[in-house]
This record gives structure tokens, sequence and C-alpha cells, in this order.
């Protein structure tokens, strides 16, 4: 058998680092026997090093790589997309590295090793895991740079330090070319499944249900606000609308028999009729912000009322609200303009109304008979309005995050048993009240606040944060937005729930405190907020630069967009590098200074040169000394006194000090360069 | 001279004129070729895929990451050039050998840069390759074996001198001409007869110089005196190194002569004469040799070896 290629001892070291470190986020990913096999097959590979084992024979890895192959089967089903393929990717990069025999072997792997660490950026794009990448960058090069330096005696952390130099001269170009490189629309759908239960609203609502969700302290969207946000009390954040109610539980729905041109439109659908009543009335305070929402596994978006936005896939729905064409699996961003006073729906169709008047035909009596008295005394729908929600907060209602559980007629039991409940309860209720005396009313559903990041103009809006409301439809004002909520704890709304939980000294209120933890901490804050703050920045400026954001840094650098002048750009660009680099090179590759006796020397030699006798650079001061003597006996003094200052000079002074280069020279140098000179222009004159 | 160039020979001749022999020469710009290597082409083919798998889940990362290697494998293209860049190759000493075996050139590599050069590899075409790295500011030697086909100064092919450091994407090499010659001495044929002429005929008288047959005595060491002919008992005895004197055997010196092979091509009587000194030697019988142009009085010695071996190796060459 031909001798077997052996990493050297300080590649290697870089080369399983590498490895590992490029295999450990995909545990996270990966099915459970992910982890086992890698950890197995990297421990056999330390092994085989160490010499302790040998490399497994073809037909053991070929076992192998069927079982990988198999799993990846059992876990998914199919050997195709790209979870499978990711899966199919760290096995067989694992398994080469049990099968390096030839120096070619260890390239494969460690290219397919910048491939593993790649396709990590699949399912994260945060901060985190790119500084992680990053890391991981450096140490794969430093395993490729450790493979080329086949010397034994070599220190594993030079090729570290020359990897670091690698990967920062490569930075320029790779943010040039991010920013400029045109980016060019999918070219086939393929979609990633990704872990993890559907997280925030869900598409209805039950009592309980908000309550629990608040128990989360996870993030569920950033707003960047160009210019002020508006005040807490107006950070209605609405995601989704429910107008089928069917005696405890509130859904999503539109009739049966609606087109969805009639409730929804894309750009590029705008020309409807009721898209264009919508449009017509843009009027009020007008908010610009960005959300960048994390991923929910859901269409809906969520936004301040009457959002409008022109990004591609998303769509305006007739209830005011945004939908993305696809669930979203990844981080999103879209642009978003909110017109806050902008009346709507003033004048809505007969079946939108009936829509939203239905109730089942049974239960919940004595609600029921409360509202038609009230609105028989109030003698109108906006007084009916009044007194109920006048009432919540006159009687003994109180807010918890831990409401005791309804039993029976659900509503009836809230309003006049248990008296204690979270914001569904009272929108639920206050809905239903509304409806039972004629007033279209559905519950509004999505986040209420936000907390401002001292650093930057965002607000983070938390699980915690979900709220529901309730949306009542009346004659000649249209939708208009009631919170019987506010009515029970006003700082909710103002303040947060961690406020309104204490100033109704809920018990509840602890625990809402464990659920903040430790982050609660003054200066663990602040360190979570700088944080989000580089996380929000890094999401905004790099995750989310898309064709939109291109054009705009495009429009700033050239003016004029056009494909000749992005391709002069990316030319000028990669011009300019080039430049830079062959400046450095040539900065480093200068000669070394010579030293004043080393100039002598090269002046001899090319005065020798002059008179015609044949020199070369292999000879040392003393051959050159000796073929003038050689030519002209007469100058054998002369000589003699060049070749002891000389050496003198050369030997002495390398001897005081060897970096001489750049260090004044004393005055006896001096002197004796000038004799040097001397004796050299003698020897040569006689010659 | 053919009438249609081989597009190898028309290489060969734009590659002398751009690179003319010498016996030093410092690669820069104008000497040093690059091009990526199979596995650049496979880390570039990483970094497209990568860029289509960006553009396709828009995700602006696996966009930058595929930058990124299009980025490394441009630096990697002047490290790689630099790291060829700036020495010196020059032209060293040589081993000789027998014609059909090797012998052995020097090269030096000289730093006069700031940076070093690791991971050279220099060849000759079709030869053992060797790897050396030179310090900033350093200099190194190798050895490199050379073919010997015939007789008298081989001259080496142009040596190419090759680094993949340091990422191995990139090749950056160079071809360059020292104008070194290793010298071949002939290829020694045995033969029954020697081709001398006996000390009888020329020297009759029993001298007393100092010969080689008879022990007569020891004198203090001289550089050249044959290793066989040290009197290893007097430097045990710590009375320095001494040389045996021994009386000249009854037939006297030989001379080896050009004019006793008959009937035979100049190659033939060479590696005969070759041959036969050789065997002389290893016999400790003084020798000397008559070629039709040189007369060399004998003598015995390692030196003396040497000086016939080349004299026999640079017969009719200038």
């Amino acid at each position: 058998m031909a001798r077997v290629y052996q990493v050297p001892q300080h590649a290697f070291i870089w080369l399983m680092t590498g490895a590992v470190m490029a295999s450990l986020p995909h545990f996270l990913t990966g099915p459970a026997w992910l982890p086992l096999f890698v950890i197995t097959t990297q421990v056999w590979r330390i092994l085989v090093q160490r010499g302790r084992l040998r490399m497994p024979a073809k037909i053991t890895r070929a076992v192998v790589l069927v079982g990988a192959v198999a799993g990846t089967l059992y876990t998914y089903g199919t050997l195709l997309g790209p979870e499978a393929g990711i899966v199919l990717l760290v096995c067989t990069f694992n398994l080469k590295l049990l099968e390096m025999f030839k120096l070619r072997d260890a390239y494969v792997a460690i290219v397919l090793c910048y491939f593993v660490i790649a396709t990590a950026l699949l399912s994260r794009q945060d901060l985190l895991i790119s500084l992680y990448v990053f890391a991981v960058l450096g140490v794969i090069t430093a395993a490729l740079i450790g493979i080329n330096q086949p010397e034994a005696n070599i220190r594993a952390r030079q090729q570290l330090k020359y990897s670091l130099v690698l990967v920062l001269q490569a930075m320029p170009l790779m943010i040039f070319l991010f920013f400029v490189v045109p980016r060019v629309p999918p070219l086939w759908d393929l979609p990633i499944q990704k872990k993890g239960a559907k997280t925030g609203m869900s598409d209805s609502m039950a009592p309980g249900e908000v309550s629990s969700l608040s128990r989360s302290a996870a993030l569920a969207f950033r707003v960047d606000f160009k210019g002020e946000p508006p005040p807490p009390e107006e950070r209605y954040w609405r995601g989704l609308t429910y107008s089928w109610f069917d005696g405890t539980r509130w859904s999503q729905a539109v009739p049966n028999d609606l087109p969805q041109a009639e409730y929804m439109a894309y750009p590029g659908e705008r020309n409807r009729d009721w898209y264009r009543e919508v449009q017509r009335q843009q009027v009020g305070k007008k908010y610009n912000y960005q959300i960048i929402l994390e991923p929910t596994r859901r269409r809906w978006l969520f936004a301040l009322v009457t959002p409008f936005t022109e990004q591609r896939g998303i769509a305006f729905a007739r209830d005011s609200r945004l939908i993305n064409a696809d669930p979203v699996r990844d981080v999103l961003a879209y642009r978003v303009e909110s017109f806050t006073e902008m009346p709507r729906g003033e004048n809505i169709p007969d079946w939108e109304k009936a829509f939203n008047l239905r109730l089942p035909e049974e239960g919940n009596g004595r609600t029921r008979s409360l509202a038609q008295r009230w609105r028989t005394e109030a003698g109108s729908d906006e007084a009916f309005i009044r007194k109920a929600l006048s009432w919540f907060r006159e009687e003994e209602f109180y807010y918890s995050l831990e409401p005791p559980l309804l039993t029976g007629q659900q509503i009836d039991d809230f309003l006049f048993r248990t008296r204690t409940g979270f914001c569904e309860h009272y929108a639920s209720s206050f809905a239903f009240m509304l409806r039972s005396v004629g007033i279209p009313a559905r519950i509004v559903a999505g986040y209420q606040g936000g907390e401002l990041n001292p650093l930057g103009t965002h607000l983070l809006v938390r699980q915690y944060d979900a709220h529901a409301w309730v949306e009542a439809w009346l004659p000649g004002k249209g939708w208009q937005e009631f919170d019987p909520t506010a009515m029970v704890a006003p700082e909710r709304v103002r303040l947060g729930l961690a406020a309104a939980l204490e100033a109704q000294n809920d018990e509840s209120f602890a625990t809402f405190n464990d659920l903040v933890g430790i982050s609660g901490l003054p200066l663990l804050k602040d360190f979570m907020s700088a944080l989000d703050y580089a996380e929000f920045q890094w999401l905004k400026l790099v995750v989310d630069y898309d064709t939109d954001a291109q054009k705009g840094v495009l429009q700033k650098l050239l003016g004029d967009v056009s494909p000749m002048r992005i391709a002069l750009l990316i030319g000028a660009g990669l011009g300019v590098v080039a430049a830079a680099m062959g400046l450095l090179l040539f900065w480093q590759s200068r000669s070394v200074p010579l030293n004043w006796w080393e100039k002598e020397y090269w002046a001899l030699y090319k005065g020798l040169q002059k008179k015609g006798i044949p020199v070369s650079d292999d000879l040392g001061p003393l051959a050159l000394a000796r073929l003038a003597t050689a030519h002209s006996a007469t100058s054998q003094p002369a000589a003699k006194a060049w070749l002891r200052l000389y050496n003198d000079a050369a030997y002495r002074t390398a001897y005081q000090d060897k970096t001489t280069s750049g260090v004044a020279l004393s005055s006896e140098d001096r002197r004796n360069r000038l004799k040097l000179r001397k004796f050299r222009k003698e020897m040569l004159r006689l010659i | 001279m053919p009438i249609l160039d081989t597009p190898r020979a028309w290489y060969k001749r734009w590659l002398r004129r751009r690179i003319p022999p010498s016996q030093s020469v410092t690669l820069n710009q104008r000497r040093i070729f690059i091009l990526p290597t199979g596995y650049g082409l496979l880390f570039l083919a990483v970094a497209a895929a990568l860029f289509i798998g960006g553009i396709n889940y828009e995700n602006n990362l696996l966009l930058t990451f595929s930058f990124f290697l299009a980025s490394l494998f441009n630096v990697a293209i002047w490290h790689t050039f630099r790291n060829l860049s700036g020495v010196t190759l020059q032209a060293g000493g040589m081993r000789e050998g027998f014609a059909g075996s090797a012998g052995a050139l020097e090269v030096r590599l000289v730093s006069h840069v700031r940076h070093g050069h690791t991971g050279l590899w220099l060849q000759w075409p079709g030869s053992v390759e060797r790897e050396v790295s030179v310090k900033a500011k350093e200099q190194q030697a190798v050895w490199l074996d050379v073919d010997l086909p015939k007789r008298g100064k081989v001259f080496a092919e142009r040596l190419r001198v090759e680094t993949r450091f340091p990422l191995g994407l990139l090749r950056a090499w160079s071809s360059v001409d020292l104008d070194h010659w290793c010298l071949a001495w002939p290829r020694p044929i045995e033969s029954v007869e020697c081709p001398a002429g006996g000390g009888d005929d020329d020297e009759g008288e029993h001298s007393r110089s100092e010969g080689n047959e008879d022990f007569d005595g020891i004198r203090p060491y001289v550089p050249g005196d044959s290793l066989r002919s040290i009197h290893w008992k007097s430097l045990a005895r710590e009375q320095g190194l001494n040389t045996k004197l021994f009386s000249d055997p009854s037939e006297g010196r030989r001379w080896l002569d050009w004019d006793r092979l008959q009937g035979l091509d100049p190659e033939n009587k060479l590696s005969r004469l070759c041959w036969w000194l050789l065997e002389l030697d290893r016999s400790n019988n003084p020798y000397g040799l008559r070629l039709p142009d040189t007369e060399i009085p004998p003598a015995i010695g390692p030196e003396h070896k040497q000086q016939m071996l080349r004299v026999l190796a640079l017969y009719g060459e200038s």
C-alpha cells in the first residue's frame, strides 16, 4: 500500500477545531442522531492521528455512509430538499475526515468544511451566528494554510495569525461586493422547513390563550421609526381580526363564498374598487416605520392601523391589515406607512355588517338582556358604548395574568361571577355585548406597547405585549377602536404589562418577574439593550439589505442606476482593491536597505565592472579587493586599507547592533565611511 | 530546423527570451506566472454554489459568505505571488557523477526582501521535487539530483520553482535557467588489459620516493594524502596525524595511456581509462595519464583522482 498522507500536527489541530465548530450549529437543527454520528467519526479521526486506530476500511466507510443516508431518509422521508441535503453534507464531511489518504483528501475535506459552516446560515442569520461563522472561517483557513506548510517545526498559532490576516484582507472586497452585486430574483422555490412550533398569535382565541402567550419574554418584532414613535397608549399593533364567535372561541373568518379579490390586494392588484376607496382616505397623522418580524410561521404581519406598503409579496387586507404571501419562516423586514386617524370603512357592504353581527342563537342570556336594557336606556350606539365602558371602569373588575377558570355560559360567568380576567376576557365580552345590540363588532388581536431601546430609536415588542381589543362599526364613522382592558387597568396601555400587574396588586406579578428573570438587573439590562441594538442594526443593514435598499445605495453612488454603470462600479471597485493589494505587496517586498558599508561594497563592485573586470554576485569583499590587486599591484596598499576598514565596520557594527538600518551614524562611522570611499577611489584609479 | 514549430518549442523560445539564462535570477512580476489549481477551481465552484443558494433563499448572509470566498481567493492570488516574489536563485556547487548515473547541483535561494518564502518546490523536469522555505533576509541551499546521460558537461534544464502557499488555491511558478552544469565522468568499462606503461621501462631505478608498496616510515600529514595511507596508530598515540611512507613497487608508477587503446572510439577509450584509474586508485598504485592533448604525472590520493576524473570528463570539451 502506498504511503498514507499524514496531516501535519499543526494543521490537524485547526482541521479538527474547524470540523467540530462547523458541525456544531447543525446539532440544533438536525436530527438527534447527528451529534452521535459526528462525535463518533471525529473521535475516531483523532485516534487515527494519534496512531491508536487505523482509518476505517472501504467497506466500513461504505456501511457508515449507507447508515447516514438511511438515517436521513428515516428522519425526513426524502433525500431531496435543503434540510436532508444539509444533514447528508454534514455526515459526508465528517466521514471524509476518515478517508484521508492523500493531500487531495485533506483539501476536499477543508473545502467541504467551508460549505458545511455556510449552510448554518440557512437556518439562522442573527449577529451571534454571523460572528461564530466568522470565527470558524478563521480556523478553517488556518487549517488550509497548515496543509500547505509541510514542515514539522511550525507552531499552530502562526497559522491562525496568518489566517486572520488573510480573512481581514478579504473583508473590504467582500463588503463592496455585498453592497453592489445586483440581487437576482430566486431561481426556484424550495422552502426550508424549520424546526420549532408556531409562536405568537393564532388564528383563533379562547379565554386564557392570550394570557398564556404573555408568559413568554421572547421577541415578537422590532420597529424602527423614521421620526418620533407614537406615545405608548397609541401603540396598537394589529395582527389579525376575529369575526366568528361560537360561544367560547373567536376565530378569524371570511364568508365562504367571498372571492379573494374582495378582501386582499397585492401590489399590482390595487385597482379594485374597495382598495381605491381605502386609499382615497389617506389623511391624518402619518407614521413611517420599518418592522423586523421574527419568524412566526404565519402569514399575518403586524402594523399600526391602516398600514400601506409597496413591498413585493405583501397584500393589504380589507380589515386594514397586512398579509404576507408565504408563512414568515425567516426574519422579515417590511416598511410601512400608517395613517392612524384615517376614517375606515364608512360604507361597508351589507355582508360585512351581517358577518360582524353574528352570534350563537342561544347562550349568555344575562349579558344579552343587560346589554339590551342599556341600549334602550342610552338611546344611541355611542351612548351605549360609553355606558358599557364606564361599567367596566367602575365595577369591581380585576386584571390578572392568572384568571380563574370559566364554566358554563362563559361570558355570563365572567361578567357576573369571576370578574377577574385578561385582555381576551374583556375584549370578548365587550364585543359580545356590542353584537347583541346590533352594533357590528370584531376582536383585534396583536400587540400593544413595546419597549424603546435606550440606544436607538427602535421599539422592542415581546410576546408578553400580546393584546386583544375590539373594533366596532358605527354609521357615519366606520370602524372605531375600543379597549375595555384599558378601562380596567389603564396602566396596561400606558406602562405595559408589568406596571399593570403591579398596580392591580395581582399575585401573577411574581410570575411575570420570574419571566423577566435576571435580565431585569440594571447592569445586565444595559448590556442586553446594547446587544439588542447591535442585533437590530445587523438585521436592518445586513440581513434585510434587499433590492430596494440596494437601489438606494446605488443611487447615492451612481446617481442614475443602469446596468452599464453598475458594471463600471464593480470594475472600479475591483481595480481599487487590486491597486491596494498591489501597493501592500510592493511595500512588503521592498528590498532590505543596505548599510553604509554594504553600499560601499556595491560601489566597488560597480567600479570594477566599469573597468571591464568580470565580477559576479558571489564574490565577497575580500575577493573584490584581490581582484583589484590582481589587475594592478600598485593598488595593493589601498585595497588592504579598504578591506580592513570594511571588515571592521561590517563585523564590529554588526556585533554591536544587528538592526543598524535606520539608526543614526556615529561620528566615527561617518569618518570611516569617508576613509573607505577615499581608499576605493584610489584603488580604482590605480587600475 | 523544422518548418513548423511545435508549441513546446515555441514556448521554450519564448521563455528563453523572457527569462534569459543567468547564474543568478531574482523572481519578479516579469518572471512569475500564476494560475489557479484544481482545488482553487473547486473552491470557486463552492463559492458559486453558495451564491446561487443565497440568491435562491434570498439569504444575504449566504451571499456574503460566497463573496467572502471569492474575496479570499483574490487575496490568495496576491499572497501566493508574493511568496515567490523577491527570492533570488543562484547557481551553486556541483557534485559530479559517472555518466549514466546521477550527479547533483546546488541551488542557493536568497531572500533580499522583508517577507519569507514558504514552501517553495524546486524541480528539474522529470526528477524528484524538493521543498524549501527561506526566511526573510536569509538564505538556504538545496542540492538537487541531476541525471547524467552522457559524459562531459551536462547542462541542467530549466529549473521549475513553484509554490502553492498559503492556501493551495493558486500555483505561482517560474522556470529559470541558472546556466548550471554538472560534470559527468566517463562511465567505467572494465577491460582485461591495463592500458598502462609499466614502471620498468620508464623508471628502472628503485627510488626512495614516497611510493606505495613497502612501509618505509612516517612523515606528517599534508592535505591531499590518501586516507588509506594515514598512520592511525600514531594518531591513537596522540602523536598527531601522520602519513605512512612506502617505497615504490618494482614496476614503478604507471602511465594510463590513450594511445595504448587501439581500435576503439574515443568514448570507449575514456571509459576504459576511467575503469583502470579507479582500479589503480583502489589498489593504491600511483598513476599518471597521457591523453592526446594532456599529460598528468603519476601520483596518488583523492585530489589526484578528482583531477584525473575531471580531465577525462572534459576531454574534447572546452
